[in-house]
């Protein structure tokens, strides 16, 4: 598959986060009880940001939010080099060189923020983090509307280490988020006034947050 | 201790010295080659004749055609595949009580065109068993020698030809191809006076030359040719032979020219110091080959009908050597096949062969993957109470004490 049938891929694949379709994204190759980085099986066929993944093992499922998302060499001593200058489309730079694909690895890594287990959702970490090669899937809309009825995972988002800004992330997981609720207005809404209680003391950084969610 | 830089300064100054005045005379003597090169008045048959009849200290390329001949390529075909194997060894730690070695092949696939696709491969494996170490005379002399060192270079080679000629049988016959080796297709490293007979015709007659009719074979189904990519070559077999025709003796004698010049001035020193990728370098353009030369290494007496032919390509302000088998210089499609797809792979590949260039990534067995051999062998073997010896002199390199 080159990159161009990738990238339909990808569109097929954010899609499916208005269904009850699960798909299989990648595999776990990182793994620690906050986070865990996952390479995806198509180049460049990453879940989007902000959206709800989970790996599923056994009777647990550990729910993560995607906070980046990277495509570099599988050797990190070889960098990649633009070829492309006589190339007329990245399609015939591609076929040109079909061994590239196979030298570079995607991956993304998901923020832990809750898991299931038993049928019960929890907003806290799991008591053991993902093993390594659990499969990864995009949370399909029923998980994400039961996972969203609480917004603990505001707090953890707020409270974690990633590389990213915070108010990005926040704006973009609510957004993709409100893309499978009934009410989408009233679900944002929502979240605005969780926010707002938490964030009660720092107003810039609400204000770059709703600045981001509004429709 | 790191090396000592500050003591070496000096002599590298020297040596830039002695480069320098070196440099000079190697231009003369270049001119004095190209001008023999060019010599459209050169009669073939008499230096054939010359070369076949003369006593010569070295090994001089044979003339298949005018020296000076020289050939511009076609556009590739639309589709084709590049086959490549390179591989890379772990020797015997004789400081071990273990004994195993490991020879990796990487082993690289590529499919240009309009079903562009590519599979890069290693394949690891590990030899432990008897038969796989020593290689015993089938003379009833029970005599047993080691594969390590050099030998065990020289199996690596077979195995990366062996899973090249696997990988051959397996093309689509509508396809053409070229199966590109890493290195010399002239095993002269067996010509070694410390390698038996019995071993040369194991890894000779029963692998490599073997592999070589199998390839042979589906080369004449399918339209698959096979070259072997030398880079920045060091040798001089042309020069050998422009030195016999400019030798005054016939038939030449190295023997009685020594005699009869003491002092060391024969009249081939005007080409002292000059190789062949000298003469190319300044013949030919980016992109051309060279005419076709046969090498007279001895070791070709055992090739029959796959008997090594060479040419030199320019590719931007670089010569490379390709040797290819007769059968393939004598099909004037598969010899025109080997020159398009090499360069097209070298304008790939910044210069260099993207196919080998990938299969050497594939093959290669860092110091680090060493240890980690050695710490899994080690493993395994504490699983099953087995001791592990290693020599003082190991610990010592292993471990940096003061």
């Amino acid at each position: 598959m080159d990159n161009y049938q990738a990238s339909n891929e990808i569109i097929l694949k954010e899609c499916a986060v208005n269904t009850e379709e699960i798909v299989r994204i990648g595999e776990v190759i990182e793994s620690a009880t906050s986070h865990f980085t996952a390479q995806c099986y198509e180049l460049d066929s990453f879940p989007p940001l902000g959206a709800l993944v989970k790996t599923q093992n056994s009777n647990r499922q550990i729910y993560g939010i995607v906070f980046n998302a990277t495509t570099e060499g599988i050797d990190p001593g070889r960098k990649p080099l633009a070829r492309g200058k006589d190339a007329s489309s990245e399609k015939t730079l591609y076929e040109a060189n079909p061994q590239i694909a196979k030298l570079l690895k995607s991956q993304f890594e998901a923020l832990v923020v809750g898991y299931k287990e038993d049928d019960r959702v929890f907003h806290y970490l799991p008591p053991q983090p993902a093993p390594i090669h659990s499969f990864a899937y995009l949370c399909p809309a029923q998980d994400v509307t039961e996972f969203s009825r609480s917004f603990e995972f505001l707090n953890t988002i707020l409270n974690s280490s990633v590389s990213l800004p915070h108010e990005e992330l926040i704006a973009a997981t609510l957004r993709r988020m409100s893309i499978v609720q009934e009410d989408k207005h009233a679900f944002l809404i929502t979240a605005g006034k969780h926010l707002a209680t938490t964030l009660s003391g720092d107003f810039k950084r609400l204000r770059t947050i709703l600045e981001r969610i509004r429709e | 201790m790191s090396l000592d830089l500050d003591r070496i300064a000096p002599q590298v100054e020297k040596m830039t010295e002695h480069i320098d005045a070196e440099d000079a005379s190697r231009q003369k003597h270049l001119a004095k080659a190209m001008s023999i090169l060019c010599d459209n008045s050169l009669n073939l048959d008499d230096l054939k004749n010359k070369i076949e009849s003369g006593k010569i200290s070295w090994m001089p390329a044979e003339p298949v055609e005018s020296l000076s001949n020289k050939y511009t390529t076609e556009k590739p075909p639309a589709n084709f595949t590049i086959l490549a194997t390179d591989g890379s060894q772990i020797d015997i730690d004789r400081h071990h009580s273990t004994r195993y070695y490991l020879i990796n092949i990487g082993s690289i696939y590529l499919e240009y065109g309009e079903s562009a696709d590519a599979r890069l491969e290693s394949t690891p494996q590990l030899y432990f068993d008897k038969k796989d170490l020593v290689m015993t005379s089938p003379d009833g002399s029970n005599r047993e020698v080691a594969i390590e060192g050099t030998l065990l270079g020289i199996k690596r080679d077979i195995e990366e030809f062996k899973y090249l000629t696997r990988m051959a049988a397996s093309l689509k016959a509508d396809i053409p191809a070229l199966l590109l080796a890493d290195g010399t297709l002239i095993r002269w490293t067996l010509m070694s006076k410390d390698i038996p007979e019995f071993i040369v015709s194991e890894f000779l007659e029963k692998g490599f030359l073997k592999c070589l009719d199998e390839i042979k074979e589906i080369s004449e189904k399918k339209s698959i040719a096979l070259a072997s990519y030398i880079s920045y070559p060091r040798s001089s077999d042309l020069v050998g032979t422009i030195r016999i025709a400019i030798c005054p003796y016939n038939p030449v004698n190295c023997d009685k020219c020594r005699r009869e010049n003491p002092n060391g001035a024969y009249p081939c020193n005007t080409v002292d110091g000059v190789q062949d990728k000298d003469l190319f370098l300044t013949l030919l353009e980016s992109g051309e080959r060279s005419a076709l030369f046969i090498s007279r290494s001895s070791i070709q007496e055992r090739y029959g009908m796959h008997r090594i032919y060479f040419y030199y390509v320019k590719i931007d302000d670089e010569i490379a050597r390709i040797e290819i088998p007769e059968w393939i210089a004598r099909n004037d499609t598969l010899l025109n096949l080997t020159h398009t797809l090499i360069l097209d792979q070298c304008q790939r590949g910044h210069g260099y062969p993207v196919a080998l260039s990938e299969a050497h990534e594939q093959a290669v067995v860092t110091a680090a993957d060493r240890q980690n051999l050695q710490t899994l062998v080690e493993a395994f073997l504490s699983e099953k109470n087995i001791d592990i010896n290693t020599s003082a002199k190991s610990f010592s390199k292993r471990t940096r004490w003061i």
